[in-house]
């Protein structure tokens, strides 16, 4: 059993029922962003490293592997990918993209190249990719289902597909609370109340395996494999 | 990194799905079916509908 959340008052169907009680805009989000590109990495940094870590070394990267991160940011995951690998980087914010070509360059990291894309709707052919990763970004768009639509997409069969994200609780007092400040949290660059049941069941996903990660560990990292 | 040829290899134009060429001595990618041209800044692709210009001609 990956999760053992009883039905509470906001539940229903898992299959039809909201994800959240928040409705964000791109454009509400970008402008979010376009402020936060300065402090994100002090805000967002060293407390979400460690589900970075363990995301990366869930990903079992062989060497040429093709690797697509939605919600690229600043680049914070830039140096942990080996130099081995291909790595393409979009995000729809253009100010946090230049942080994070900043940090490529500086790196001198010549296996990542950037784009400025929505997630929910890629340009990229299908199975373009050996793994698609979204870090903290499914909680941040409008559409979460239809972001991993196009991630299962772009991923090839076999390949796999790894969301890293804050989940609603399964304690029914704390996920009233996140329910509660998730219409602020937003101007933060977040919905605090998304519903992992409800977006796994809606967006069709199988997890192989959900694991806590971050201290403490509100944080799930689940990896998924493309039929 | 700059738009190489196995990026143009696996490009396509959300909106009709057919792949786009590097135009404008490298700084647009254009999509030859709809003739949406997509701007290249500071070597990142601009690849947002909103942000693409309609460019029968570009070349």
């Amino acid at each position: 059993m990956l999760f053992d959340r009883e039905d509470d008052d906001f539940g229903s169907d898992a299959a039809t029922r909201a994800l959240s009680v928040t409705a964000v805009e791109t454009d509400f989000m970008a402008r979010v962003y376009a402020k936060q590109a300065c402090w994100y990495d002090l805000w967002f940094g060293p407390t979400l490293h460690h589900g970075r870590l363990v995301a990366i070394e869930h990903m079992g990267i062989a060497p040429g592997d093709r690797i697509l991160e939605t919600g690229f940011g600043t680049g914070i995951n830039a140096a942990l990918y080996p130099r081995n690998c291909h790595v393409t980087g979009i995000d729809f914010s253009a100010s946090m993209l230049d942080k994070g070509r900043d940090r490529v360059e500086q790196k001198g990291l010549r296996n990542i190249r950037l784009l400025e894309m929505d997630a929910s709707h890629m340009m990229f052919a299908d199975d373009s990719f050996d793994i698609v990763y979204a870090p903290y970004l499914i909680s941040v768009v409008p559409d979460p289902v239809q972001v991993v639509k196009e991630m299962r997409r772009v991923c090839r069969p076999g390949g796999k597909i790894i969301v890293l994200n804050h989940f609603r609780s399964a304690s029914p007092i704390f996920s009233r609370f996140e329910r509660a400040i998730s219409p602020f949290t937003v101007h933060l660059g977040f919905k605090s109340d998304l519903d992992l049941p409800g977006f796994l069941a809606q967006a069709g996903l199988q997890p192989i395996s959900i694991k806590k990660v971050n201290f403490p560990r509100l944080w799930s990292l689940v990896t998924c494999i493309k039929d | 990194m700059p738009v190489d040829a196995e990026l143009l290899e696996i490009l396509a134009c959300p909106n009709c799905k057919t792949p786009v060429t590097l135009v404008k001595n490298g700084t647009a990618l254009r999509c030859g079916q709809c003739h949406r041209v997509y701007p290249i800044k500071d070597d990142i692709p601009v690849m947002l509908i909103d942000e693409a210009t309609i460019e029968p001609e570009a070349g």
